[in-house]
């Protein structure tokens, strides 16, 4: 069940009127029955995976919470410290295997061929081995990767005690499994979303106003945008080897395009759905294009998988107290080292898990590292940029300065996403950056359309950028919504006819089509 | 608090921290920062911070810093 489909708002319109017709304190139940329904439908069988993923979890909490209730018992008020300690290393324990079950099963099935075949690839190489190892194709379940690290998070906040456990098996089986966010994230805390998803919302207008606007603008940018280009993106990177640097280059700067509009239109639809039901998502982009650097950039796009990454892995790596030690020691013979040592560790091992997240590819581990490595060089180069601009005389911050910023950041990041283009691997990505380099030419309008960009898609797609680009310009201010809401009602009726007459005349759809898979929908 | 101030200013010496108290909400302070801040209070005040401190509430503002720092050397 796509989420631009007839199938998804009939499901999601009788799942709003189930809601909001049953009593506040069950509504709730109404959500989970959707969410369970919704991932049966998409996945049949695998469902066990999800529902041995929140069992797993259940399990770990309320093993955490027992604990944390004997520590009371055990240990007097006196104490302290030493009920700390005993605490700690038992939550401890239960976290560790709790984490190597759900990620055992993310693992399997999503790394275990990617580890066999070059397991393999070495006992081949090496030792002349001739039966291969291996567990055949697996299926992967829809959202494994969402799922399993927004539950992991809940488990982590309650080692840290950030808050106490759901002690309701039905609630916590929500949280993993809310529909609207199940297909591409984001990946919700617990601590931000667990008041409304649990609550039973009372029909609000503006919040079921602002929903539909959201669903909205997130078709819009789907279908306007995203699904007009997907086919000439696909066939550029399958015929890369017969198009010349330019193409490569129109490619390259159109899939940005396609993969925000795809992921942050779908991410649209997700929080603009779940406010159907009063319930509040958190926001997952925030103009990642306008971003002055690699790592403003990491902060602006796909935020819950950035902040999920810094929260727990690279914050508890890069203060701990051994690593930190290990740094001291490295200044005593490199100062400068030294003092990188926990900082550059801790970026190298997120970036790389970043690159596996994204798939069980060397070339996403290689597109992860270089993410990394851009940030620590850039860290390292901001002095001399800031001599640079002196001698140049720009104005630091001022609109010169900034633009070019923007500019380098939109660039180096677009170009980064060759690796996410070369299907056939690292070679692919190198053969496109040397097309691009050294083997530019003419493009002609015949052979854009043989590759699917008509001149009318290109038109269509480059006006949905520019209103895009608008859109994102006025935000910076006050959301579109909010201008929209100060203005009258006709106003708002003209836009939403409009908006929706954009959809129906310039959508990528129609008979025999169906709309393209998110992309973000594989990982 | 004037040798946290110190510490604060070698980071991003162009933030009034008097005023402000949006470090990491406004995004003023990166992850980079905060690991770079989270070292030299560790060895200033020889206090141990840990993953489960390091949330917004925190890091916020000089003064906020200043209460965890406070915080953690009386445990």
């Amino acid at each position: 069940m796509s989420f631009v489909s007839v199938p998804f708002a009939v499901f999601v319109i009788s799942a709003v009127l189930l809601y909001y017709l049953m009593p506040v304190k069950y509504r709730y139940l109404v959500l989970l029955a959707a969410s369970i329904f919704f991932y049966y439908s998409a996945c049949g069988k695998y469902i066990i995976y999800i529902l041995a993923t929140i069992v797993i979890t259940y399990l770990s909490s309320m093993a955490m919470e027992r604990v944390k209730g004997r520590s009371a018992i055990v240990f007097d008020r006196g104490q302290k410290k030493e009920a700390k300690k005993w605490l700690k290393k038992r939550l401890k324990i239960i976290m560790i295997i709790c984490l190597f079950l759900n990620f055992g099963i993310l693992i399997t099935l999503k790394y275990s061929n990617f580890l066999f075949s070059n397991i393999n690839m070495i006992r081949v190489g090496f030792f002349g081995s001739t039966d291969m190892w291996g567990f055949g194709k697996l299926v992967l379940p829809l959202g494994i990767s969402f799922y399993t690290f927004q539950s992991m998070g809940y488990i982590i906040d309650l080692f840290y005690r950030r808050y106490d456990a759901e002690r309701n098996p039905l609630k916590l089986a929500l949280f993993v499994t809310f529909f609207p966010q199940i297909i591409q994230g984001p990946i919700s805390r617990f601590k931000d979303i667990s008041p409304t998803l649990f609550g039973g919302n009372r029909f609000d207008a503006d919040n079921f106003r602002k929903g539909l606007y959201l669903i909205l603008f997130g078709v819009a940018k789907k279908l306007i945008i995203a699904d007009r280009l997907s086919g000439f993106i696909k066939n550029s990177s399958a015929l890369y080897r017969d198009l010349n640097g330019t193409y490569m280059l129109l490619m390259v700067f159109l899939y940005s395009m396609q993969l925000y509009a795809d992921f942050s239109g779908g991410i649209n639809i997700t929080i603009g759905t779940a406010r159907l039901f009063g319930v509040d998502v958190t926001e997952n982009f925030v103009r990642p294009f306008f971003s002055k650097s690699v790592s403003e950039y990491w902060s602006r796009w796909h935020i819950t998988l950035g902040t999920w990454f810094r929260d727990y892995i690279f914050y508890p790596i890069s203060i701990s107290k051994k690593l930190m030690a290990f740094g001291k020691k490295v200044s005593r013979v490199n100062d400068f080292l030294g003092k990188r040592t926990s900082l550059y560790t801790a970026t190298i091992v997120v970036w790389t898990a970043t690159g596996l997240w994204h798939g069980p590819e060397w070339r996403y581990v290689l597109w992860g590292l270089l993410n990394g490595i851009i940030m620590c060089v850039s860290a390292e180069l901001t002095p001399l940029y800031d001599r640079l601009n002196n001698m140049i005389g720009w104005k630091m911050g001022g609109v010169l300065h900034r633009s070019f910023a923007v500019i380098r950041t939109f660039v180096i990041m677009s170009m980064l996403r060759v690796f996410d283009l070369s299907f056939e691997g690292i070679r692919q990505a190198l053969s496109i950056y040397k097309r691009i380099l050294l083997r530019q030419g003419g493009i002609s309008a015949e052979m854009l359309e043989s590759l699917g960009l008509s001149m009318k898609d290109l038109k269509v797609a480059a006006a949905g950028i520019a209103v895009l680009f608008v859109i994102s310009m006025l935000e910076r201010k006050k959301s579109i919504y909010d201008r929209l809401m100060q203005r009258p009602v006709a106003q708002r009726w003209i836009f939403c006819t409009v908006s929706v007459a954009a959809v129906i005349i310039f959508g990528y759809y129609g008979l025999g089509y169906n709309s393209a898979d998110f992309i973000y929908m594989q990982f | 608090m004037e040798e946290l101030l110190s510490i604060l200013k070698e980071i991003h010496p162009e933030v009034d921290y008097d005023t402000e108290d949006g470090l990491i909400d406004k995004r003023i302070f990166d992850s980079f920062d905060i690991v770079t801040l989270v070292g030299q209070l560790t060895e200033e005040y020889d206090i141990e911070i840990g993953p489960e401190d390091l949330i917004p509430e925190n890091f916020n503002s000089a003064e906020s810093i200043y209460g965890l720092v406070e915080r953690l050397m009386e445990e």
